[in-house]
């Protein structure tokens, strides 16, 4: 019964499970956000030999604060802002050591040739306006932007109003379009 | 997820944006896509079964760079409060070094009267106050104070006074 029930639990029932001791609740959490997470930090720009790392060292730290988890904002949101801390501590790093992020070229496959090019310049330039945001700004736009994710469960994964983070997500567009043109 | 969703329905990147995202988010997802969820989960676990705790935040105040600026900043400091100190030492000491000894009242001239108050004066201007004040009671400072208008007892206040600040 234990894997079935482990399959259809909500995160919270999971996290419940976890806390009261029950270490496969903590491995299906992993599964099910592990990708997201990974996604949103390839985003940020984090260069391709520490994203696993990144991603574990993100998941870790979430259950070890996972006590402190209050449920205001889902799982996920919380575990993508705990993802955000971890980028912020090795981005100091990045900027002391020098390490230049690499990104694969991974084209869209429709469209000519002309457009693949031109296509591409600008989502070099777009990653490089990405980086180069604000942390609150590039957090918000990419919560939203690639995750989907409301004004109002951004606010209290970030901890910030609602209102703080429409604002946060506009200056970001405003910003990432001046930065392409 | 409805509620993650809601807000975002119906708003959409600006079309400058949105062809060059779409890029962006296919190489995010591709990287991400060859990070192996199963042994990420295997790790977390471990390091959890293992009882690690995470690492303590390194305080920023801690970092090398602002360590080495404290140090040069606390060196700066004593050395100012050191030749402060030293400085006041000087002078304190000049300003209880009269140029004549001060012997018993009863031997001294008032020759050798105005000579210590000069130099009183000179060295420790908190000397005038002890002079008596003529006139009124009369308003002598050390320069234009004649010792002969002092009377015994007056000479005797303001050279306890000043033996007293010399010890």
């Amino acid at each position: 019964m234990g894997a079935p029930a482990l399959a259809v639990a909500a995160d919270g029932d999971l996290i419940a499970r976890y806390l009261a001791g029950e270490e496969l609740a903590a491995a299906e959490l992993v599964r099910r956000h592990a990708a997201a997470l990974a996604r949103f930090i390839a985003a940020h720009g984090a260069p391709d030999e520490e994203l696993e790392d990144l991603t574990q060292e993100a998941l870790f730290k979430a259950f070890r604060a996972l006590a402190t988890f209050r449920g205001g904002a889902s799982f996920r949101t919380w575990l993508l802002a705990i993802g955000g801390n971890v980028l912020k501590d090795r981005r100091r790093r990045w900027r002391r050591d020098q390490v230049v992020a690499l990104t694969p070229d991974i084209r869209d496959p429709s469209g000519d040739p002309g457009s693949h090019a031109e296509a591409g310049w600008t989502a070099e330039r777009l990653e490089e306006g990405i980086a180069k945001l604000a942390r609150l700004q590039r957090e918000v736009f990419l919560m939203r932007a690639q995750q989907g994710l409301g004004y109002d469960e951004i606010a209290s994964g970030l901890g910030i109003t609602e209102g703080a983070a429409r604002v946060h997500y506009h200056h970001a567009v405003k910003r990432l379009k001046a930065w392409i043109a | 997820m409805d509620r993650m969703k809601r807000d975002h329905d119906g708003e959409e990147l600006p079309r400058e944006l949105a062809a060059a995202w779409k890029v962006v988010e296919a190489r995010a997802a591709g990287r991400a896509a060859r990070v192996d969820v199963e042994r990420v989960a295997a790790q977390v676990l471990e390091r959890l079964t293992r009882g690690e705790v995470a690492a303590p935040r390194r305080l920023r105040w801690m970092s090398p760079v602002v360590l080495r600026a404290a140090a040069a900043v606390v060196v700066v400091v004593a050395g100012a409060v050191i030749a402060n100190v030293a400085t006041d030492h000087v002078q304190q000491t000049t300003a209880l070094r009269l140029p004549v000894a001060i012997p018993a009242m009863d031997s001294l001239s008032s020759g050798q009267l105005e000579a210590v108050l000069e130099a009183a004066g000179d060295l420790n201007p908190a000397a005038d106050s002890l002079l008596p004040v003529s006139g009124t009671g009369g308003g002598i400072g050390t320069a234009g104070a004649s010792l002969d208008d002092l009377n015994e007892s007056q000479l005797e206040t303001l050279l306890a006074s000043l033996n007293g600040a010399e010890s």
